[in-house]
């Protein structure tokens, strides 16, 4: 059911066309109801479509190959609040889709008896393209990943053989077990690789940018929009946020001030100290609903974000060396004639940059219905 | 058929002289150098038998106290680790691979502690040797591979030997409770050691490998199903090559035993543990 380098079939303008051809086809379906005997039922859509403007997932498909039974499956396990300890948190609770499977307005995520973690949830989206998991990067498949949050005291606070108890208690569950795999057994494989397959679904390339950039007909970007794409790379954003993914997915120091608490970042998986302090470098697909933002949430705004690359990156240890560069503060910029570093920007420039960024947005995906609770 | 006849004629007491002789030939029959041919087309079957103590006294969890060099009393609350790719030595230099050799040892299941292999080619084995922990390759496979001792949904958190939030194993765990340990770590004492290395970053590595060599042969054959009997020292966690005091170890209000492969290296824990092992005999069971 994978379909490579094809475009996704019948994208709509805007959302309220599709709706609106959501609801001229349904009712066409009723109309013909009536009579038809002899149509064909519409054929599926496919599970997973790459975009054409992005390149081949790294997700290990023949390992995991996705199927309808399967990803339903992976859908009423990521809703379900009986992989928490009390039964309270779902996989959902810190991934919403309206905010692309962030947990909204929280800077840091909150888990079961409302404790608090460390670090604020990152998006779900385009995991098949992720190479490591978590803002270290300390889970290298998507497989493993689950286990962390049911596993961890602040967030789920359950264990993996509890969980899978309370699943083989439940007739719905093996029910839906048999018609995923064709027998009942639940196993740890096929728990995990049901969420994963559930989360590989969540592909987001339908932005207004995707559009434009694919050239579909009708996509255009305004006069600010275009000027924040082109700042976006003259400006070094896309050295690090980099390709279709918007990212480069490796790990970085951005300068964050130390003061807000010290996290080792990626170091508190390699133990090495030219890792402190760096962290993966988030997508930026969907920006502008991930909020509040950096690993601990401390921005709220992406006007707070850009402001800190502009005037408030730090010289910490392993302060990454693209926001060493200084020479290129030019008359007429906020921060002329000071020698700290960061990315010189004016008021204006991240105006236009925060209209490009918010092009990424991708209204299909974060209402895409075959990605919410059943 | 004349012993039966010259029986029949005989009083009860030849007979019961007899049965005694005849019972005694079928007690003698395992001596019989038959019993010791190898046959090269049937496999056959050795234990490897995981027998945990502290120096010389029995492993008893939670309630026993032991002494460590520095004379820092500790009880042992759990004690498991991972042994795989188990090799087989024979006499002539020879080896055989096991394959597949995945064990979790827990001090908690007697079950665990007899490790049987099955399907082994007949033949004389002066020694053992296998990997303290799980390989890199297997360490780093996909989770449909990670079935038996590596499911990690069969762990649950008192025997969890699974780093969730680090991908990877924890490849011994020893934990108990410590009058050395202060208050604030509630007198308790955890050594997790793991890293395989790495998967999207060099990491430290705390894979060893135990090699160990026999007093007298195994000799597995048709009807001898061997085992090696291991005595395992959980007492060389801190007292192995490199002698570890809690007390000092826990001055440290930052140390962390529990979640980091570059403190259990600089610890010296994965050469402690890989001098855990001994052999203490073999025993030729008939099968």
């Amino acid at each position: 059911m994978i379909r490579n380098n094809q475009p996704l079939a019948h994208q709509p303008r805007h959302l309220r066309v599709a709706r609106w051809l959501k609801r001229l086809t349904l009712a066409g379906l009723v109309g013909l109801a009536g009579c038809a005997t002899d149509s064909s039922p519409a054929p599926d859509e496919p599970l997973f479509t790459v975009p054409a403007n992005f390149p081949p997932p790294t997700y290990r498909f023949q390992n995991n190959a996705l199927t309808k039974e399967g990803v339903a499956l992976g859908r009423m396990l990521f809703y379900d609040g009986r992989l928490s300890r009390d039964g309270t948190i779902s996989c959902a609770e810190c991934h919403n889709q309206a905010y692309a499977f962030t947990h909204h307005g929280h800077d840091l995520s909150h888990g079961i008896d409302n404790r608090l973690g460390t670090r604020n949830s990152l998006p779900l989206q385009n995991l098949a393209w992720s190479q490591a998991f978590m803002w270290d990067g300390g889970v290298f498949d998507l497989d493993l990943f689950p286990i962390a949050p049911i596993e961890n005291h602040v967030e789920m606070d359950e264990t993996l053989p509890n969980v899978l108890e309370k699943l083989r208690n439940d007739p719905a569950y093996t029910a839906q077990f048999k018609k995923a795999y064709g027998t009942d057994e639940v196993t740890t494989a096929r728990f995990l690789q049901a969420l994963s397959q559930f989360m590989l679904t969540l592909v987001s390339g339908n932005s207004r940018y995707d559009r434009y950039v694919r050239k579909e007909a009708g996509a255009t970007l305004t006069a600010d929009e275009r000027a924040g794409m082109a700042l976006f790379t003259s400006k070094g954003c896309a050295s690090c946020h980099a390709g279709a993914l918007f990212t480069d997915q490796r790990y970085r120091n951005n300068g964050l001030s130390l003061a807000f608490g010290e996290d080792a970042g990626r170091a508190h998986i390699t133990e090495k100290p030219e890792d402190r302090y760096t962290f993966k470098v988030p997508s930026l697909r969907n920006v502008e609903h991930t909020g509040p933002y950096m690993h601990d949430g401390r921005f709220r705004t992406l006007e707070a974000v850009l402001n800190h690359y502009a005037d408030g990156v730090e010289d910490t240890p392993n302060l990454d060396p693209l926001l060493k560069q200084t020479s290129s503060v030019t008359p007429g910029q906020s921060r002329l004639g000071q020698s700290r570093p960061g990315i010189p920007l004016t008021a204006d420039e991240q105006t236009k940059l925060i209209a490009f960024l918010k092009t990424l947005t991708d209204s299909d995906f974060l209402t895409n219905s075959n990605f919410a609770p059943k | 058929m004349n012993a039966i006849q010259h029986i029949r004629q005989r009083s009860f007491g030849w007979f019961l002289a007899l049965s005694l002789v005849v019972s005694l030939v079928a007690c003698t029959e395992q001596s019989d150098p038959g019993a010791l041919v190898i046959d090269p087309k049937t496999n056959g079957e050795l234990t490897l038998e995981f027998d945990n103590v502290v120096g010389g006294t029995n492993l008893a969890l939670g309630k026993a106290t032991y002494k460590n060099s520095f004379g820092e009393a500790f009880t042992v609350d759990a004690f498991n680790y991972f042994v795989s790719n188990v090799v087989l030595k024979k006499a002539d230099g020879t080896t055989y691979n096991v394959p597949n050799s995945y064990y979790l040892v827990r001090e908690s299941l007697a079950s665990s502690q007899l490790v049987k292999l099955t399907d082994i080619p007949q033949g004389d084995y002066t020694g053992v040797s296998f990997v303290l922990g799980v390989d890199s390759t297997k360490s780093a496979s996909p989770v449909t591979e990670r079935i038996g001792a590596l499911d990690p949904g069969t762990y649950g958190q008192a025997v969890d030997m699974y780093w969730s939030w680090n991908s990877g194993y924890i490849f011994v765990r020893l934990e108990g409770t410590s009058t050395a340990v202060p208050a604030d770590r509630n007198g308790y004492y955890e050594l997790h050691t793991g890293g395989f290395g790495g998967m999207t970053g060099k990491t430290v590595n705390n894979l060893r490998v135990v090699s160990l060599t026999t007093p007298t042969p195994a000799t597995v054959r048709t009807r001898i199903a061997p085992t090696i009997h291991l005595l395992v020292d959980a007492g060389k966690v801190m007292d192995g090559s490199t002698k570890i005091s809690l007390t000092s170890l826990y001055k440290d209000r930052t140390f962390n035993g529990i979640h980091s492969p570059e403190a259990a290296a600089k610890l010296g824990l994965p050469d402690n543990q890989q001098g855990m092992f001994m052999v203490d005999h073999v025993h030729n069971d008939p099968k």
